[in-house]
């Protein structure tokens, strides 16, 4: 075993955080926010773009993607170290969604060819449209039809709490292709433009929204949407993987998207915040800082936050081996939520009445950084997955516990 | 960066275990909670022939020169089968002893550590047990040819098997180490009743002689190797307590796929389940953290915080995983001939030895609040350099 980096990781790490001291800019980083909630061009702007030729010509792109499909071929650790800098810069850089590993899995060669290369430059960003109206959890549950005709499928239906599908560039859709078939078994994934005809964006604004979230809180200022399909015609070619068979395929990226430096950051950013602000010099910190309580608690938190940090460790290095989760992912996404929901309520408590306040308001601590965390840092153990049907699967994937009679769950989700 | 374990860690681990499920059944384990000498003489020999008693000790002195990491994953097996070997204390003394000690002693001693005819152990703990350097008492008063010992020492592992032990005690110019002959004259015990039931003594000291041979290192300020020393033994007893856990989650995890009520296995409710992904969650992510600190001793790196962080999460964690088997066991696991109750008695015993929740909580604050310089995850945060540093991303 092995907790440390190689001289050349390290060496890596400063080398993006060099380059992130001299080239990211505030323009910069508000024109990438794929979380803002304005209507705007989709894909990447002139600054994105330009930022994704630099890193790209240094190798920083898709480190750990085949090299026949655009990517280095290289480790998924180094993957990880960029990533994890540029998050820290609020720049996301990663293709965040289960769509690539699901094309590397289950696409064709030529939508593998299409797809991966200009995922990694950024030309094509994906939505992820899983839920509806009465398909959370129970995912399998979806309506949303897709029936062939001829050469084409036609879509009609609904998605909902699309992220970012207002700015994204595609679609990565979980639609029934059979009606008659048992609930898992008639379902299908598509990839497809989202200025294809019919199809309808309307914004579902967050308890995050207003007043907008600062940076960097979890699930932040994030723009959800719903979807709505109304006889969308698509090509044939626009399926991934077997027809029918969407549930495995839209399984395969799942587990992936679960974990990385996004998923890591989003539950542990509040811990190195606090303890921050209690080492600075505002006198609310000092004063805490001070507490026996405030202590033990702050150091009971940096430990959970520790094994969030080691969690993801393990994730990076089951997939490093080329080896498949069988609970780790799932339990890294009970673990970590649910720390980023503690110390988002331990702080709470630390603060008092100038937690309360959010973003803009005179005496907000950290511009309401920590206020605007408490209604964000919950979202984090529903999505993907929520922490319920994670601990399905740990018990039921990882420690081999039977299903019961009323409960089936603990599938793709 | 892999922190899965690599071909060879998983052989120490996989040997360690098969020579244990073959050799160490509960029956013995019980027999053994029942006998004054407090481990199991046979099973004892066959590891020391594995070579587990001199794992970490120098090749000069008879000993593999291993990792660290290699220990703890003997330790994890060893808390698995509950086996009561007094490998902890003499281990921990015996390395003490080897970075430490003048030649002669080693040249003395520790080859026969090393092939286990020795026993070592080690006495810091008084009345008041904290990990605290002014909790010490004992006095080591100068004579010409040596030291008088006098005092209290609490909490010592297997004094009853050992031959010598390192026992920590103020002389006027601060706080040393002797090594001395557990049957020296002048030395009386008392045994302790523990929920481990395991072999803890009360040590009295009362003008004991030694001579000026058996200082461990220099009189006075040895504080820091002592610091090491208490270290190193609390964090393999976080490896031990891992294992011991893991061992009673899958007494659980099996019980609850073969108990049946309302109509199915109790491994089919949800409740039941969650209990279950839980324990696991626990269990993992108390390795992961033991395992760091280990590797990170191994490689010379600061490790105070990762200890701290270790045990306190293991104190608490690992207990409320046991507490969990126990509860999905339902009635049985409250009975003294069913053996889940061997290891949540341990797990729970351990988890008050070597440092409280609290203090190790304690430690983690002061490292974190007390030094300069920001913190970020996955930096070092080491005791406080003499030189200021810039506030953003140093790595102290
Ligand atoms: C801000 C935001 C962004 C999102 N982004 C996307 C996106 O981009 N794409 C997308 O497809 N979806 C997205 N989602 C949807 C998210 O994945 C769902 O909210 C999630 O699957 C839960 O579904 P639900 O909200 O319908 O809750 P429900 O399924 O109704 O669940 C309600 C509660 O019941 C619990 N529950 C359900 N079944 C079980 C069970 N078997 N055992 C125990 N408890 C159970 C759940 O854990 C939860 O606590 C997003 C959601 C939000 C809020």
């Amino acid at each position: 075993m092995n907790f440390g980096y190689s001289p050349e990781q390290e060496a890596l790490r400063s080398e993006v955080q060099t380059f992130i001291r001299d080239n990211v800019t505030d323009e910069l980083v508000e024109e990438m926010d794929i979380h803002s909630g304005t209507d705007r061009p989709r894909g990447r702007g002139p600054l994105g773009q330009a930022l994704y030729r630099q890193i790209g010509e240094r190798g920083w792109l898709g480190i750990a993607y085949p090299s026949e499909y655009g990517g280095q071929g290289g480790s998924r650790i180094d993957q990880y170290i960029v990533e994890e800098e540029f998050l820290r810069a609020g720049i996301q850089i990663s293709m965040i969604g289960s769509g690539a590993p699901a094309i590397l899995a289950a696409g064709t060669e030529e939508q593998k060819r299409y797809y991966i290369p200009r995922l990694i430059r950024g030309e094509v960003s994906f939505c992820l449209g899983f839920t509806e109206p009465h398909a959370g959890a129970d995912l399998a549950n979806l309506r949303c039809s897709a029936v062939r005709d001829g050469d084409e499928f036609v879509i009609n239906g609904q998605k909902m709490y699309t992220t970012s599908a207002h700015v994204s560039t595609h679609i990565y859709l979980m639609a029934r292709t059979d009606r008659t078939a048992s609930k898992h078994k008639g379902i299908s994934i598509f990839i497809f433009p989202m200025d294809t005809p019919g199809l309808t964006v309307r914004p579902l604004w967050t308890i995050q929204n207003n007043p907008s979230a600062p940076k960097f809180t979890t699930y932040g200022a994030a723009r959800t949407n719903e979807v709505f399909f109304d006889d969308v015609r698509i090509p044939a070619s626009a399926l991934l993987g077997e027809e029918n068979d969407g549930w495995r395929v839209g399984s395969m990226g799942l587990n992936l998207d679960r974990v990385g430096a996004g998923r890591y950051l989003i539950s542990v950013r509040r811990d190195e915040d606090i303890i921050n602000f209690l080492k600075s010099d505002e006198a609310l910190g000092a004063r805490l800082s001070e507490s026996e309580v405030v202590r033990d608690k702050v150091a009971e938190l940096w430990t959970e936050a520790q094994v969030c940090r080691l969690m993801t460790m393990r994730s990076m290095s089951i997939v490093e081996r080329g080896g498949a989760f069988s609970y780790e992912g799932s339990a890294e996404k009970v673990w970590a939520p649910e720390h980023g929901v503690r110390i988002s309520e331990s702080i709470m408590q630390m603060l008092g009445p100038h937690g309360s306040l959010l973003r803009g308001s005179p005496h907000s601590v950290q511009d309401g950084l920590y206020a605007h965390n408490v209604m964000g840092s919950f979202q984090s153990g529903i999505n993907h997955g929520s922490v319920q049907i994670m601990r399905d699967q740990v018990a039921r994937r990882g420690l081999g516990m039977p299903s019961s009679r009323g409960n089936k769950a603990a599938g793709v989700k | 960066m892999d922190v899965l374990l690599d071909e060879e860690e998983e052989m120490i681990a996989e040997s360690a275990r098969g020579y244990l499920e073959a050799n160490c059944a509960t029956s013995l384990v019980r027999k053994v909670e029942a006998d004054p000498l407090g481990y199991a003489p046979d099973l004892w020999r066959g590891a020391a022939e594995l070579g587990w008693a001199g794992m970490c000790l120098p090749e000069e002195h008879g000993g593999s020169e291993m990792p660290l990491v290699y220990l703890g994953l003997v330790m994890r097996e060893i808390g698995r089968t509950v086996a009561p070997l007094p490998l902890l204390p003499s281990a921990v003394a015996s390395i003490t002893l080897a970075r430490h000690g003048g030649a002669a002693l080693k040249d003395r001693h520790l080859p026969q550590v090393a092939s286990g005819e020795a026993i070592l152990t080690w006495a810091f703990f008084e009345t008041d047990a904290r990990l605290r350097p002014e909790t010490v008492k004992m006095t080591a008063r100068e004579e010409d040819d040596g030291f008088i010992l006098n005092g209290r020492k609490l909490f010592v592992d297997h004094y009853a098997a050992a031959d010598l032990c390192l026992v920590v005690a103020r002389t006027e110019a601060g706080l040393s180490l002797f090594l001395v002959d557990t049957d020296a004259p002048g030395i009386s015990t008392r045994e302790l009743v523990t929920l481990a039931k395991d072999r803890q003594s009360e040590v009295n000291f009362e003008n004991v002689r030694v001579p000026r041979e058996a200082l461990v290192g220099q009189a006075g300020d040895a504080w820091p190797q002592i610091e090491e020393m208490l270290d190193l033994a609390t964090i393999l007893l976080c490896a031990q307590m891992v294992g011991a856990t893991r061992k009673d989650a899958e007494m659980a995890f099996d019980y609850a796929k073969v108990r049946s009520a309302f109509g199915q296995p109790i491994g089919a409710f949800q409740s039941v389940q969650h209990m279950c992904a839980d324990m696991q969650i626990w269990a993992d992510a108390a390795e992961l953290l033991t395992f760091e600190a280990l590797w990170r001793l191994d490689q010379g790196l600061p490790a105070a915080m990762e200890i701290s962080q270790a045990k306190s999460f293991c104190n608490d964690r690992l207990e409320a995983a046991v507490r969990n088997s126990q509860i999905i066991h339902g009635g049985i696991g409250f009975m003294m001939e069913f053996d889940l109750h061997l290891w949540f008695r341990r797990v729970s015993a351990w988890s008050m030895r070597m440092g409280t929740s609290l203090e190790h909580r304690a430690r983690i604050a002061e490292l974190l609040l007390d030094s300069p310089g920001q913190v970020r995850l996955g930096r070092s945060v080491s005791p406080a350099p003499a030189v200021p540093v810039t506030p953003e991303l140093t790595e102290v």
